[in-house]
């Protein structure tokens, strides 16, 4: 645990949804592909094993005492374990590299397996389940460790270029919807196989936010299979929490309705609104600038921009976990982190004291 | 009775902005058959509904989708009718644009809409795709002589590569013929001003207008 802080993440967690007391707020910075500049070493690196995955995240957490850990499942890995390649740049994210479908028709043509996913026949499943594995082994008794991985919507772009996957949304919505479903079958038991080793699902669905698609088509392809999705990780016992990137203003509401846990959202969206939508139903996380702030900012915009998230969304009804937006920019100064963990534990401790934060 | 050649022009236009692929194809084959000039149909039928599909977007009625599909329309209209235009009312001397998203990025959706709207505008366009190789930039700016050089990016960490870019135009000795305009959430006038950009827009709607002023056609 860390030094300055009287609980452990999991007791701090444990409270929050309880709506019991605790020592300050939680705070879940997206320190995910940006966990390996701890070590000082490249995301190939970071890649390459059970091992490297898990110790970058073990030195972030013991650096940090940040409230959760992060297993990169990655948004591409239900696309490439069901046949789309990706690329394996040095000291970037991998990016969908060819697409397994050039049309849409070709969801007929493909012998789809789904169980292609799971640890006995994905190499890349096998190593980050591993990585959970040593993550919890070591720090699981205090801190939980979450899963990035796609929804529906976003696995389908890995598998189908997304303007012929927007195209096929209205030209042939039903097969789009096969898409879908093979998609959400697939992402369902990446979340069992995680939640059996007693990770927590966090579903990232940037190709559904709101500047490519509208609240109606929202309704329609993606909010159905989320909800599908995090019913199935209540059911086997598991929670599940919710990130859309970008400006998801208008898709507030219907994301409320997903059945999340925890609902993120990015720099784009005011707190206040959310928490005026739907922070009397769940805990809401976000949202300091990755770019502006983490990237390109120093401490004082660091401790504004906390401050800024602080008065707006503190007292929402189901609590608060402060966050930056999204993944927090591989090239932000290692510094502006330690700043944002400082800002937290200074501004954000327990009794809240708005006064600090004018 | 055959119809006017305002009201199939009236037609062309409500495909594109209907987004009526397959009717255009019939609509264009009875304006030609019907004797009138194709170069009115391409401008005042589906280019000005292709406009009126940008100016949808801009007002946030149309979605990512729609122009998609109001492009789709535009293209398969544009197929019948262009080889009908007479060799002096060929829509001119085109100016060349070549856009691609600079290296390290993938992400294309804002690309492929800039990319829509200039070529409804009448600039011809080479497409480099994304996470483009840098110097690919300024090796199809020089083989096509291009006019312009426009450059997409959504990612801070990957902003610096258009300066590099601007940068190996110089090198090349043709930094002089060509304008440069780049586009993206994370880029700003002021970012464009520090590498060197004429050019920079918000959005798609406007970069048009960007480059119709940096070629001098506006
Ligand atoms: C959809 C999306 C994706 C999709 C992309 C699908 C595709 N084929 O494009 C997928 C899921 C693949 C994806 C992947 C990733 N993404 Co992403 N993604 C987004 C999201 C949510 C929306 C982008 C979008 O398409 N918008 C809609 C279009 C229409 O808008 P636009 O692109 O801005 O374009 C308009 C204008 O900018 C302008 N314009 C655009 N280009 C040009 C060019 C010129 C010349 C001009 C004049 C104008 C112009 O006109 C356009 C139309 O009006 C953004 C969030 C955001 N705030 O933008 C994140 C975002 C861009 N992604 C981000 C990240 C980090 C990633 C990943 C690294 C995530 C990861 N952890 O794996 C990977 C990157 C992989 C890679 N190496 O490329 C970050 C980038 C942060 C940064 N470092 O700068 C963002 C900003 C999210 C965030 N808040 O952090 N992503």
């Amino acid at each position: 645990m860390h030094p300055l802080d009287q609980m452990t993440p999991n007791e701090r967690m444990g409270a929050m949804f309880a709506g019991e007391p605790f020592d300050r707020l939680p705070m879940m910075p997206f320190v995910i592909s940006y966990a390996p500049r701890v070590l000082n070493q490249t995301q190939r690196w970071y890649r390459a094993s059970a091992e490297n995955r898990a110790e970058c995240q073990i030195a972030a957490y013991e650096k940090w005492g940040h409230d959760t850990m992060v297993i990169e499942y990655s948004l591409h890995g239900v696309p490439h374990a069901l046949g789309s390649t990706w690329t394996d740049p040095e000291n970037a994210l991998p990016a969908i590299d060819e697409h397994l479908l050039k049309d849409v028709d070709d969801v007929d043509k493909i012998d789809w397996d789904i169980d292609a996913v799971r640890k006995e026949n994905d190499p890349w499943m096998k190593m980050n389940i591993e990585a959970t594995e040593r993550c919890l082994d070591k720090y699981g008794k205090e801190v939980g460790v979450s899963i990035t991985l796609p929804g529906a919507f976003s696995a389908a772009s890995g598998l189908l270029p997304v303007d012929k996957l927007l195209r096929a949304k209205r030209k042939k919505p039903e097969q789009v919807h096969k898409l879908l479903k093979i998609c959400n079958e697939a992402v369902k038991l990446v979340c069992e196989e995680f939640i059996k080793v007693g990770a927590t699902p966090f579903l990232c669905d940037p190709v559904a936010s709101g500047t490519i698609i509208n609240e109606s088509e929202f309704r329609e392809f993606s909010l159905p299979y989320t909800q599908e999705v995090f019913k199935f990780c209540h059911d086997i016992g598991g929670g599940c929490g919710y990130h859309i990137c970008g400006d998801t203003t208008k898709l507030t509401q219907a994301m409320s309705e997903s059945g999340c846990d925890m609902l993120s959202v990015d720099d784009a969206v005011d707190l206040s609104y959310v928490k005026g939508v739907c922070g009397d139903k769940l805990p809401l996380i976000g949202n300091v600038s990755p770019n502006a702030t983490m990237m390109l900012g120093n401490r004082e915009d660091i401790y504004r921009n906390i401050k800024e998230n602080l008065k707006q969304a503190y007292d929402s009804p189901c609590g608060y976990i402060i966050a930056t937006g999204c993944d927090i920019p591989l090239p932000a100064p290692i510094e502006n982190v330690d700043a944002f963990m400082d800002g937290v534990r200074e501004l954000a401790k327990y009794p809240l004291d708005p006064a600090k934060w004018e | 009775m055959a119809a006017s050649k305002e009201e199939l022009i009236e037609k062309l236009y409500e495909c594109v902005v209907e987004m009526e692929d397959e009717d255009v194809v019939d609509v264009c084959n009875e304006y030609l058959d019907a004797g009138y000039n194709a170069y009115d149909g391409i401008m005042d039928g589906l280019v000005a509904g292709m406009n009126k599909a940008s100016e949808l977007y801009d007002e946030e009625e149309y979605f990512v989708t729609d122009v998609l599909l109001c492009s789709d329309a535009l293209y398969a209209g544009l197929e019948i009718l262009r080889p009908h235009l007479d060799a002096d009312e060929s829509m001119g001397e085109a100016k060349k644009v070549v856009i691609g998203v600079v290296e390290g990025d993938t992400h294309d959706i804002g690309k492929n809409l800039v990319k829509i709207m200039l070529e409804t505008a009448g600039f011809e366009m080479y497409d480099l795709g994304r996470d483009v190789p840098l110097d690919a930039f300024v090796e199809k700016a020089k083989e096509v002589d291009a006019d312009i050089v426009a450059m997409s990016t959504l990612m801070t960490t990957t902003m610096s590569g258009m300066g590099t870019v601007i940068e190996k135009l110089q090198e090349a000795g043709i930094r002089d013929r060509v304008k440069v305009m780049v586009g993206g959430s994370p880029i700003s006038r002021k970012f464009a001003d520090e590498i060197g950009a004429e050019g920079y827009s918000a959005n798609a709607v406007e970069a048009v207008a960007v480059a119709k002023e940096l070629v001098g056609l506006e």
